[in-house]
């Protein structure tokens, strides 16, 4: 048997080969074939061939461009001018650059590719990208006009690129960057989060990584996000001409007062900053805390005796809180009384005493319970979980105490009667 | 007619005596090496069943006492049903066993009253025990500690010293039962015996006697679930006549720091209430002081009529 199954596989690896071989051939043969077509159409009327090689006569060629031939500057500062050298259908073309006209004292460079360059080949259908860095020095004469030509010489000839700088002292007005919060003021209670969408676009020409700042006052916390996503981020991409959507969340501190804040919101990178005031109006909160006698949430208190225990209600909030409402939730045949019951008002950080009266049950066997002290009003609901050991009261122990000296008593009274026998 | 000086004169030397001849007497060796056997047995058991389940208690130490594997019963119910034959046995012919060796008017010939040989045969007694009682419980700590690897707390030590001092009162009981019948019942055999039947049905039968007689005195009516209450509270009453009972509710309570009652606790009681929480060592004195002044009171009254009889007995016999 494994002889034969040796042949079989042996069989159809031989199969194999030979079709492998077959294909090709096919292969070869098609491909003679279809050479043997392109020629046939090269060789087609000369009629067709000028026409389609005047539709691209049209456009071939070598350039030098860029997008903004005069622009204005400020003296001291770097300014790039980005330039393209496009070759249309033509072959490869070589071309030194060459820059004149640049005025004494200014610093420039040509750079390609992140490098100093002074030439550039640039294949078929294709562009080359060129910076002409230009940084005019602090006192160079402003108001005026420097024309100054950028040259690329290829071995058909020159192409000349003329460019007009500028010099002015004043900013250039527009920012390039816009900022347009969608709500710009905002309100919400000390707990709550202040989120601000701001739409942020890109109008300068190139796209960018811009870095996102606020200020808040102190105390206050803020986070970025993207659009409506969870991630929080520190920089947002924009790319030219487009707008972002970005949100601001601010989280007011905790123990802030009521009133107006400020908050300024910041986009800069590549040169460019935008800015864009926000508000948020805190509206204040009470926040009312229990607090149990010495600050203790735990006491005692003797089976079906009352007890009293001085609570303190501390108003830790930036509001005051009014008619706080005293109740608790007591185990079965238990008393709580509160006093006063009600408390009109609280103002913020200050604290109101009450009283609690507890008194356990007649049955209530000796052991800790669990009483639920809770203050309440319309906006606030605060309890407290108090412990109360419930203790035997003492007077059966003087009582036992009566009768082992009873006991005693008549033990000596027998002495006295029978003793000395 | 009245005679000088105080009746308490040379008690302390009878009482040391009295414990001198039960120190040395063959019986008190028979019987302690019972109790001895029978409690390693019963802590050797409980430790294993220690390490078996309650790994993580805060009251290890006194779970020693408490706890009891299979055949033995625990440490505590050992001593509830053993001590009294101990006592008995040290008592049962504290007064008679003079007279039948003839050697109480030669007791008496010394310079020392009645009062003193009956109340120093009552304290030779209890010395007796305690000293055994004592030796016993500080053999439990030490094997607990060894075996178990951890020190007591001191809440624990409180807690098991006020239950040996109970423990003690408890003997106490049956010793002063023990001389009662010893001084009413002219031969020891069956002062002896009057003694052990008495201790037979207050340790075995009483709990079946009990609700039998709470049963005729308040039966359960089918219609009224008081009933049952007012029934289970008679049936409480009664079963505290015995001493062993009103024991077992003190060693119930003092060695379960989480124990709250004796009595039933109904279910409104527990609403709020936070199960499983430790009483302070004074609370669970507290819950349990009626029975350890029933206890005392009853070893103080026992012994005033035992101490009345034998004052008025004829002695020149």
């Amino acid at each position: 048997m494994p002889a034969r199954y040796g042949q079989d596989r042996s069989s159809v690896f031989l199969l194999t080969v030979f079709v492998m071989i077959r294909e090709n051939m096919m292969r070869t043969i098609t491909r003679t074939l279809m050479a043997a077509a392109l020629g046939a159409t090269l060789l087609a009327p000369p009629a067709s061939a000028q026409e389609s090689g005047a539709q691209t006569a049209e456009l071939s060629g070598f350039w030098l461009t860029t997008s903004w031939p005069e622009m204005t500057i400020k003296p001291g500062e770097n300014h790039s001018v980005s330039l393209s050298l496009r070759n249309q259908n033509l072959p490869p073309q070589r071309a030194s650059i060459e820059v004149t006209g640049v005025p004494e004292g200014w610093e420039w460079s040509l750079k390609g590719g992140g490098r100093e360059v002074t030439a550039a080949i640039v294949s078929p259908d294709s562009s080359e990208r060129l910076t002409l860095d230009l940084t005019p020095p602090e006192d160079a004469e402003t108001d005026r006009k420097y024309p100054i030509e950028v040259r690329a010489r290829t071995d058909s000839g020159t192409v000349s690129l003329p460019l007009v700088v500028r010099l002015s002292e004043t900013e250039p007005v527009t920012s390039g960057l816009s900022v347009e919060p969608e709500l710009p003021a905002l309100r919400g209670s000390a707990r709550s989060t202040f989120s601000f969408k701001i739409r942020v676009k890109n109008e300068g020409a190139e796209d960018g990584l811009f870095n996102l700042a606020a200020k808040v006052p102190n105390g206050f916390h803020t986070r970025f996000k993207k659009g409506y996503g969870s991630e929080e981020i520190t920089s947002v991409p924009i790319s030219a001409g487009s707008t972002e959507t970005v949100t601001l969340e601010v989280i007011p501190s905790r123990s802030v007062s009521a009133g107006q804040y400020e908050a300024g919101f910041e986009v800069s990178g590549e040169g460019l900053t935008g800015t864009a005031d926000l508000k948020l109006d805190v509206t204040g909160e009470p926040q009312v805390a229990i607090i149990g006698p010495q600050e203790r949430l735990s006491g005692e208190a003797v089976a079906g005796r009352e007890t009293s225990f001085t609570f303190t209600l501390a108003n830790s909030g930036s509001a005051p809180a009014q008619d706080i409402e005293l109740s608790a939730s007591q185990p079965t045949g238990w008393n709580v009384e509160f006093e006063p019951k009600e408390i009109a008002q609280i103002a913020p950080n200050s604290a109101s005493e009450v009283n609690v009266k507890i008194t356990p049950s007649e049955q209530a066997i000796t052991g800790d319970y669990m009483v639920t002290v809770r203050a309440q009003n319309d906006n606030i609901s605060e309890s407290a979980q108090f412990r109360v050991t419930v203790k035997t009261s003492t007077v059966w122990g003087a009582a036992g105490l009566a009768i082992i000296a009873a006991a005693a008593l008549i033990l000596g009274g027998a002495v006295m009667r029978y003793g000395r026998r | 007619m009245r005679r000088e000086g105080s009746p308490f004169t040379g008690v302390g030397t009878v009482a040391l005596k009295e414990a001198a001849d039960h120190m040395t007497s063959a019986r008190m060796h028979l019987i302690m090496l019972l109790v001895l056997l029978t409690a390693i047995g019963s802590v050797y058991g409980a430790i294993d069943r220690i390490r078996d389940t309650t790994a993580e208690d805060p009251h290890l130490f006194l779970k020693l006492f408490t706890v009891a594997r299979e055949p033995l019963p625990s440490f505590a119910a050992f001593l509830g049903f053993l001590l009294p034959l101990v006592a008995i046995a040290l008592g049962f012919d504290a007064i008679n066993g003079e007279f039948n060796r003839r050697t109480l008017s030669r007791l008496l010939a010394q310079p020392i009253y009645r009062d003193a040989v009956l109340f120093g045969k009552f304290l030779g007694g209890l010395l007796v025990i305690a000293i055994a009682l004592l030796t016993l419980w500080l053999m439990m700590v030490g094997l607990g500690i060894m075996f178990l690897g951890l020190p007591p707390s001191a809440a624990d030590i409180v807690r098991g010293v006020a239950w040996l001092a109970v423990t003690l009162a408890y003997a106490g009981v049956w010793l002063a039962l023990a001389i009662a019948f010893s001084t009413v019942v002219r031969s020891p055999a069956t002062s002896a015996l009057a003694a052990l039947s008495v201790w037979l049905v207050l340790t075995v039968f009483w709990s079946m006697i009990a609700p039998l007689v709470a049963g005729i005195i308040a039966p359960i009516d089918p219609f009224d679930p008081m009933s049952i209450v007012n029934r289970f509270e008679w049936q409480q009453l009664i079963a505290r006549f015995s001493p062993q009972t009103l024991y077992g509710e003190v060693t119930g309570l003092l060695l379960d720091p989480q124990a709250r009652s004796v009595g039933p606790v109904f279910a409104h009681q527990l609403r709020g209430a936070v199960v499983g929480a430790p009483l302070p060592t004074t609370q669970s004195l507290l819950i349990v002081w009626p029975q350890i002044v029933s206890l005392v009171a009853a070893m103080l009254i026992l012994f005033t009529l035992t101490y009345v009889v034998f004052q008025r007995q004829e002695v020149r016999a």
